[in-house]
């Protein structure tokens, strides 16, 4: 049966992919450092505990976003 | 004798100047179109050794270049270094204190950080000049922007901290304190295990390099679309577009002073995660 | 290693896919030497520098307030002698007015003693003196009564004879007279 193309979109979809992978990493990343802030908003003198918490939460949470822009090159 | 600068230059003017050779070098596109930067900016032809492993190209020579000046001016700075600091000694000393104090003895505690702060200052100064490369006019590409760099030192921060943790915990010790970690029934370590595995062997790594190479790719290819569309604009546009060209003038150069923040800032980030991941394999869970 | 030449190193060439993340050899070589460099320079050259600095200030800081401070004892130690020297000197001259007093205590003692004693000595003499000359009064007074008694023998024998009465008046008389002039000298 010849199947009739209504639409096409060419292009990349690891592009897609990638933008996709961005939204969770990025609401991640702004509620890590939304509370950073608050909680050194209210205690500043262990504000360093904190900002090194933060980057080993924004660590973890960044390897999503890294992973997906990753495999959408890779694969 | 020192010479006194006459005005210091702020950050601000600093990113106006670079922005502004930037432009001028700027390479004009094929003719009559707008030459749009790809992925092969990031692999220019060899320019010597094509072939051999000693094959370098532009972006080695940068990478060179950098490590030389880098290199050089620590040198001179501490070959004359003396008890009461001159003004370039008490850079210096700001820039090795910063990774001292705030980065080693702010995560590793003021005992255990003497041994790893060589390591960090070598890795946070290391980067620093090699992301900042990227707006110095004449050399626009930071040598950290393509794998290679990245890759070493992610190794380099991969085995410090396996190392940390063999020191500290011996090498079955290490491995059982990191993919089994305490206060967790024993079925769920059946899934545990392995997401641990790769998540603190595999992915540490690769997420430091991948983190430190996408910033860098794609701070520059922002800076080359900015500048080249500038340039397009002004030369080879007609009539009222060329007024576009100082939207995109004012875009490059807001991004300049952006790239130099996100240059210091990577280094930063990757210097800080090293300590934090020699730090976690240290303690014990 | 020839793949990853060939493939992706090229010049110029773009590699796809996996290859864009791994290296060609000659940048690991290259970045490898840059890098080593650099930390050649750090580890051996600056760092030990900077340390050193570190080290010999924080030593000229410390070494500062410790040599103050072991001033401030010395001052400290000055003064509590000096204080203790004062007390003692204090003492010292208390005790010699102390002692001057208790002297002029005795000397005036003495001379009142010896004052008392001579008195009584001068008295002593005085009285003996006095005892002396009664009894040299007393020896001659014998010698006159015996010069007396004879001359009024004389007189009673010149007399006598002529009356046994008027003897005795005379006697009477005489002797009367004797002891009134005893009284008379003794009052």
């Amino acid at each position: 049966m010849d199947s009739t193309t209504l639409a096409e979109v060419s292009g990349n979809i690891a592009t897609v992919g990638y933008g996709l992978a961005t939204l969770g990493p990025g609401i991640g990343i702004g509620i890590l450092v939304a509370k950073t802030q608050e909680a050194t908003a209210r205690q500043p003198e262990v504000a360093g505990q904190l900002r090194i918490n933060m980057f080993i939460g924004m660590a973890l949470v960044e390897a999503l976003g890294l992973i997906g822009l990753v495999a959408g090159l890779i694969f | 004798m020192r010479a006194r600068a006459a005005v210091p230059l702020d950050l601000g003017e600093c990113a106006l100047i670079t922005a502004a050779t930037n432009l001028l070098l700027a390479a004009p596109g094929e003719d009559g179109g707008f030459h749009v930067p790809n992925i092969g900016e990031f692999f220019p032809p060899a320019i010597a050794f094509e072939g051999t492993i000693f094959e370098f190209n532009r972006i080695t020579l940068v990478r060179f270049v950098a490590a030389l000046v880098l290199c050089t001016l620590f040198w001179l700075v501490a070959r004359r270094a003396s008890l009461i600091p001159g003004r370039a000694q008490n850079i210096a000393e700001m820039g090795l204190d910063f990774v001292r104090v705030n980065i080693a003895e702010e995560v590793l505690g003021k005992a255990h950080a003497r041994p790893f702060v060589p390591l960090l200052t070598t890795l946070f100064f290391a980067i620093l000049a090699m992301n900042i490369t990227g707006v110095v006019p004449l050399l626009n590409i930071a040598s950290t922007s393509v794998v290679a760099v990245p890759l070493i030192l992610a190794v380099v921060a991969w085995i410090a901290f396996v190392y940390a943790g063999i020191k500290a915990h011996g090498p079955i010790g290490y491995l059982r304190t990191s993919l089994f970690p305490s206060g967790v029934p024993w079925p769920i370590y059946i899934i545990l295990a392995p997401i641990e595995l790769i998540s603190t062997f595999i992915l540490r790594p690769a997420t430091l390099t991948i983190r430190l190479m996408a910033n860098m790719l794609a701070g520059h290819l922002l800076l080359v679309i900015f500048f080249a569309l500038t340039n397009y604009l002004f030369v080879e546009a007609s009539g009222a577009v060329k007024a576009v060209g100082v939207v995109t003038f004012g875009a490059a150069f807001a991004f300049t002073i952006f790239e130099i923040f996100i240059a210091a800032l990577q280094a930063y980030i990757f210097t800080l995660l090293t300590a934090v991941y020699i730090n976690l394999s240290q303690e014990a869970h | 290693m020839n793949d990853v030449m060939t493939l992706a190193a090229e010049a110029g060439e773009v590699p796809e896919g996996i290859w864009l993340f791994i290296p060609p050899l000659y940048d690991v070589i290259g970045s490898l030497a840059a890098l080593a460099l650099i930390a050649f320079v750090f580890v051996k050259k600056v760092l030990p520098t900077f340390n050193r600095i570190l080290d010999e200030r924080t030593e000229l800081i410390q070494g500062g307030i410790a040599r103050a401070e072991s001033a401030q004892a010395e001052a400290k130690e000055a003064l509590e002698e000096y204080k203790r020297l004062l007390a003692e000197a204090r003492a010292e001259a208390g005790q010699i007015r102390e002692n001057a007093r208790v002297e002029g205590t005795a000397i005036v003692t003495e001379l009142r003693t010896k004052a008392t004693d001579d008195a009584a000595r001068i008295l002593e003499n005085a009285q003996r003196q006095i005892e002396a000359e009664r009894q040299q009064a007393a020896v001659s007074l014998r010698a006159e009564v015996g010069t007396l008694a004879t001359e009024l023998a004389s007189r009673i024998v010149g007399e006598s004879l002529a009356d046994a009465a008027r003897q005795s008046r005379v006697i009477d008389r005489f002797l009367d007279d004797l002891e009134a002039q005893t009284v008379a000298d003794n009052a």
